[in-house]
């Protein structure tokens, strides 16, 4: 216990002995968190767009005139089990007769003597992806249902919003991977350098009968300290940038950014794994 | 505590090291290793305590042996040992204080008992009352001292000295032997390098002659 708020108190003190070298690394964590967190949240409210997006997206699938609304009906409950699909509503002959009448003021049925309006169903497609909406096997499944004459969508342009959505996914992830690896090499050579200039310490440290553990463990924790008032710093600042960001936005428009605080917990475990590779990478240099 | 080398050899990936060591030095002896610069006595020194391990032949202190030693166990072994080297490595961002506590927190002591031993050690070793006082204000003497102090602090069975006179005048060298005799007395063996023979010459002991990696007398 004793060895332990040694080591504890250690790490801290290093905080301090070695203020220039953990400011520059405090500061490059600050940076890379901040600019993770920027990304998560901006992905965070791309996804809700999306999400939004796709509540709009519909397939309008039109029957052979002659199905009567009862077959439709069979139809329709087929299309409903259909993977990717969140609803569909059916409408009949008659309904589809009171919807031309609503829009173009005619009744046709009585120029025609017959209602010539095909039973057609709306599908609407579920919003909740993780990922890319793939359209195409769904519009498949309901072209090999019997009696479909023919079915209305926006595939093409679903598919472009789809595609730009998942290479702006990889994208984001491509650089928050990029920023960590950076950070990594940052934090790796800060603590090189501070044991470089330690060297009498490890020196030391061996002479007197230190274990590798007892010599490695005040830079790991300094490294972690590092991280965590990296991230400490970076959480003020991502909220304050939410908070800033909302009060303009407030003034010109009702959307808010949201955010799912609960991310800065991720962003601290990140911070901390980031420093143990780090610290531990630079580390092992020293002590075989 | 015994020290004992068997037909030891070390080799450098650059050059020559040691070559064929046989020395036995006696629980409680005191012993002076002498020779020029680069004749080896640091490595000789570095094998004693296990930062070396020889390339053929075997070193044992006490129960350890460089045969079947643990890696893990190493440190255990240098617990028993006290090591002073002409460079300090005294740090220099820790006070007199809390460098000489330094081995008792690697040991884990409690912060009470070090406090208490840190004191007596400092007074043995006319260092009282510079506890605050950071290395880079100590003289040349009281550095070797307090590295002195750092080392006896643990209590060690053996002391390992690499050239502890180098950086110091002759008076203070001159107290520094009485003191590491003075510890010897005590029953802890002392195994001492220099390459000053007229500082060790005029004492009672054991001297040992190391020239090009191998020794010549004993």
């Amino acid at each position: 216990m004793d060895k332990f708020l040694f080591l504890l108190s250690e790490g801290f003190k290093n905080l301090w002995r070695h203020k220039l070298t953990v400011f520059t690394a405090v500061f490059s964590v600050f940076l890379s968190l901040s600019t993770i967190g920027v990304l998560f949240i901006a992905e965070q409210n791309t996804h809700k767009l999306i999400e939004y997006m796709r509540t709009k997206y519909k397939i309008e699938v039109f029957f052979d005139g002659s199905v009567s609304n009862e077959q439709a009906s069979q139809h329709v409950q087929e299309i409903s089990k259909i993977p990717g699909v969140y609803s569909t509503t059916l409408i009949t002959k008659e309904e589809a007769l009171k919807i031309y009448k609503s829009q173009f003021g005619d009744d046709i049925s009585q120029f025609l003597d017959y209602n010539p309006l095909p039973v057609s169903c709306v599908v609407n497609i579920k919003r909740k992806y993780s990922g890319y909406l793939h359209m195409a096997p769904i519009i498949e499944r309901i072209k090999g249902i019997d009696d479909v004459d023919m079915i209305k969508h926006q595939s093409r342009l679903i598919s472009r919003i789809e595609k730009f959505y998942e290479k702006g996914l990889l994208g984001l992830s491509g650089i928050a991977f990029a920023i960590i690896l950076v950070t990594v090499m940052i934090i790796s050579n800060t603590i090189k350098l501070t044991i470089y200039s330690n060297k009498d310490l490890l020196m030391a440290l061996k002479m007197i009968g230190a274990t590798n553990t007892f010599i490695r463990m005040p830079f790991i924790l300094e490294g972690i300290f590092q991280a965590v008032l990296g991230a400490i710093l970076a959480s003020a600042m991502l909220y304050g940038i939410v908070y800033g960001a909302n009060e303009m936005l407030n003034q010109i428009t009702t959307y808010t950014i949201n955010v799912d605080w609960m991310f800065l917990s991720w962003l601290f475990l990140i911070a901390v794994v980031i420093s143990l590779f780090g610290s531990s990478r630079a580390i092992s240099r020293f002590i075989k | 505590m015994m020290i004992q080398l068997e037909n030891v050899s070390y080799s450098y990936r650059k050059g020559f090291g040691l070559a064929n060591i046989d020395l036995t030095i006696n629980d409680g002896e005191f012993v002076f290793l002498i020779g020029p610069t680069g004749s080896g006595k640091t490595t000789l020194l570095n094998l004693m305590y296990m930062d070396l391990l020889p390339d053929s032949g075997r070193v044992s202190i006490g129960k350890y042996n460089s045969d079947s030693i643990k890696k893990r166990k190493i440190p255990t072994l240098r617990r028993t040992i006290g090591i002073i080297s002409q460079k300090y490595h005294l740090l220099n961002d820790r006070n007199l204080f809390e460098n000489v506590a330094l081995p008792l927190h690697v040991i884990g002591h409690n912060q009470n008992d070090i406090a208490g031993a840190v004191e007596e050690i400092l007074e043995e070793v006319g260092l009282s009352g510079l506890e605050d006082h950071y290395p880079q204000e100590l003289s040349g003497g009281e550095q070797q001292r307090a590295c002195l102090a750092r080392a006896l602090i643990k209590d060690p069975d053996i002391i390992l000295a690499d050239e502890p006179t180098g950086n110091m005048d002759p008076v203070s060298s001159f107290d520094l032997i009485k003191l590491l005799e003075e510890i010897n007395s005590e029953g802890t063996t002392v195994f001492m390098a220099s390459h000053n023979y007229s500082l060790i010459k005029s004492r009672n002991h054991r001297i040992v002659e190391i020239h090009n990696g191998k020794l010549r007398s004993q």
